[in-house]
């Protein structure tokens, strides 16, 4: 088990700058999500800390060791594919056993009648490894088979088997879930969370799904454009994002950003409504971000007056989409839990927030800090 | 039930096809197998079996069996070890890739009467380039290799008409044709396997070509690999061009050149005896068969991966 270091990691294809100077540490035991869009750069940055692809500048440390010359096989690293990757001419134990076989034992030994016979205790060590881990991973019964008579779920277990069966120093995942269908993909979020308690290994783990970020990882690192603009654990990136496109990215439904402006004195409102802060900017305008679940359809006689167009319900949450009647806006608004459905669809709502938790950005995406904290400034 | 016989025409072309094209003339060859017709005689006996004892008693057709026999043992590995070398060698290559497919596959584009003559000036026992550049090397270390110093002394063999050489100079030559077909459909299986298998096998540990090579490409290109041989054994059996080219009378020295379709295209067309041509097509349909039998099976049974 290991801690890694990337620092200043570049890398380009052709003309075009796919990471731009990253820099992560990531701690020992640790569960890292590298999330962002797609595009932006997580898998080749996954890919360099593997060894795959080659990172035009900056360096890679395991454990202490520089490892940006070494190449991937001797970085003992596992890595997890988006596709699997299992050898789809061998069974699921052959699969197991080809990192075993191929590390543990001599070239001799690796032959194909020959090397059976005379290293007969190695082999039963393998045996006994793989069997092992299939036992962990409770794919015991399907060590006889093929890749290709298994189902989604199914390969992608082994091909977790592959990776753990010896142990490396850390778990590389890219997208593993995305092919999965949706009930197994949330189901699977819990067993590698678990998994990788039990294994104590430090894992990085790759996805577009914000979701899998938020509930799987110790920390999450928001990489956009080839940068890195967040790294820390998911509640405080979910509850204080760095930038607005942190705070857009991260969070389902998206937040609701509106126009806001700042007068003289730096009290904050948006559209037409005060909002209990003050800012320290020079620029008049701001933008003010609020998540649907600050938001709530019984704002009173000074709440934004709309209109509901759109009702999503998602079982455990409704959310209303109201269109304010006053400006070109959409809100998303969580409905309380319990009223719920109330409004339908056309209703006439006033839309009000808890402002305690209002975030604000400057118009090119910085945040702003309120330099009073909300509850005085509000009784201020 | 009206329309409960629809399917009759649904399968009535193809069936009409198979019978004209494919069952009908094997069926005809088969018949004639058993007579001893000749084109433009007013008629014919039934001899049974006849034809076929022939075929496995006589010497001539002994030594057909053994011309075609050596040139496919050797053809067929040849041309498929080296389109398969071939193949991983171009795949490797990040230049000249198109410029070497090209070179490679021309031989499998030109004519072959047309390259004969070329072949056939390059093996000239005294003039030819081959036997030159083998003198060229008399009294170097080369002649401690027992058959160059003999060269040396008594002369180098005349490849074509040397009853030692021929079938092995003409299987060269059928290797030198073949193989750049086989690299080019090596080539096909070589690009459709996932990268990430690669991948998968660097991060295993496989460091060396060879391990990656024994781990993912060979049984990737399983499939192709049966492909491949396949074609080539039918193709190594049809030999008859370069044959047709270098003797044209008698089927080169001693018969020892003398392969199946050449013994038909004699027999049947040379000599008019159809009888015994026909029975020559029918040994070789039933190898054709039994290869296209085992294919099938070995595609179903080893390589059907997904
Ligand atoms: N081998 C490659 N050659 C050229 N461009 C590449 C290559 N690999 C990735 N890219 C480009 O680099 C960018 C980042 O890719 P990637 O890291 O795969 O993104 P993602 O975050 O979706 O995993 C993309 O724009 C992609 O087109
Ligand atoms: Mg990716």
């Amino acid at each position: 088990m290991a801690s890694i270091e990337l620092s200043r990691i570049q890398k380009r294809f052709g003309t075009a700058e796919v990471l731009k100077d990253v820099t992560l540490s990531i701690a020992d035991r640790e569960f890292v999500t590298l999330v962002g869009p797609s595009g932006c750069g997580k898998s080749t940055l996954l890919r360099i800390l593997a060894g795959l692809e080659a990172a035009d500048g900056g360096t890679v440390q395991i454990a202490g060791q520089d490892m940006t010359r070494v190449r991937p096989a001797h970085r003992n690293l596992a890595m997890v594919f988006q596709s699997y990757a299992l050898y789809p001419h061998l069974t699921i134990a052959q699969n197991m056993a080809t990192p075993l076989k191929l590390r543990d034992l001599s070239r001799w030994a690796r032959l194909p009648v020959i090397g059976p016979l005379s290293a007969r205790s190695a082999y039963r060590a393998i045996g006994e490894q793989v069997r092992e881990t299939a036992r962990t991973l409770q794919i015991e019964a399907l060590l006889d088979r093929k890749p290709s008579q298994l189902s989604g779920g199914q390969r992608q277990r082994a091909a977790l088997g592959r990776a753990m069966v010896r142990q490396p120093v850390a778990f590389l995942m890219d997208e593993p879930l995305s092919n999965l269908d949706a009930a197994l993909r949330v189901h699977m979020r819990a067993e590698l969370s678990e998994l990788h308690r039990r294994l104590g290994a430090t894992f990085v783990y790759v996805t577009h799904d914000q979701a899998e970020a938020l509930t799987m990882s110790d920390k999450m690192a928001v990489m956009m454009g080839g940068r890195i603009l967040q790294f820390g654990p998911p509640d405080q990136v979910f509850a204080n994002p760095a930038t607005l496109d942190v705070a857009e990215f991260v969070g389902s439904p998206k937040i609701n950003i509106l126009p806001g402006e700042v007068d003289h004195d730096g009290r904050v409102s948006a559209l037409g409504r005060g909002i209990p802060a003050r800012l320290l900017v020079d620029g008049r305008l701001a933008k003010v971000g609020l998540r649907p679940e600050q938001l709530h359809l019984d704002g009173g006689a000074d709440g934004w007056l709309g209109r509901v167009v759109h009702r999503e319900n998602l079982g455990h949450d409704l959310y209303f989409h109201v269109a304010l009647d006053a400006d070109d806006q959409r809100l998303v608004v969580r409905g309380a839990q319990d009223r719920n459905g109330a409004e339908s669809l056309g209703d006439a709502v006033r839309v009000g927030f808890k402002p305690d938790r209002a975030l604000f950005f400057a118009p090119d995406g910085t945040r702003l800090h309120s330099v009073v904290p909300a509850k005085l400034a509000e009784s201020a | 039930m009206q329309n409960s016989r629809a399917h009759l025409w649904f399968i009535a072309p193809a069936l009409i096809l198979i019978f004209l094209i494919l069952m009908l003339p094997i069926g005809l060859a088969a018949a004639m197998s058993l007579t001893d017709y000749a084109l433009g005689n007013p008629g014919f006996n039934w001899v049974g079996l006849e034809n076929y004892e022939r075929i496995f008693t006589r010497s001539t057709y002994e030594r057909m069996f053994g011309a075609t026999f050596r040139y496919v043992a050797v053809v067929v590995p040849m041309s498929v070890g080296l389109g398969l070398g071939a193949a991983l060698l171009i795949h490797s290559l990040t230049r000249f890739g198109n410029l070497y497919k090209t070179i490679y596959f021309l031989p499998v584009m030109a004519a072959l009467i047309a390259m004969a003559i070329v072949w056939e000036f390059a093996l000239h026992p005294t003039v030819g380039i081959v036997n030159r550049s083998l003198e060229a090397f008399c009294g170097t270390p080369l002649e401690l290799w027992r058959w160059h110093a003999n060269g040396c002394e008594n002369g180098f063999p005349l490849w074509l008409s040397d009853r030692d050489y021929a079938i092995w100079t003409v299987a060269f030559i059928g290797v030198w044709q073949g193989f750049g077909f086989n690299m080019v459909l090596y080539l096909a299986g070589l690009t459709s396997i996932s990268p990430s298998l690669y991948q998968a096998a660097e991060m295993d540990g496989a460091t060396s070509g060879w391990e990656r090579f024994r781990l993912v490409t060979w049984p990737m290109l399983g499939p192709t690999t049966v492909f491949v041989v396949t074609i080539t054994i039918i193709r190594s059996f049809q030999v008859f061009d370069t044959v047709e080219a270098f003797y044209p009378q008698g089927g080169g020295p001693g018969k020892s050149v003398y392969v199946m379709m050449f013994a038909i295209y004699e027999k049947a067309i040379q000599q008019n005896l159809m009888g015994i041509g026909a029975a020559i097509t029918i040994v070789f349909l039933a190898f054709v068969m039994i290869l296209t039998l085992a294919q099938r099976w070995l595609v179903e049974r080893r390589t059907h991966y997904v």
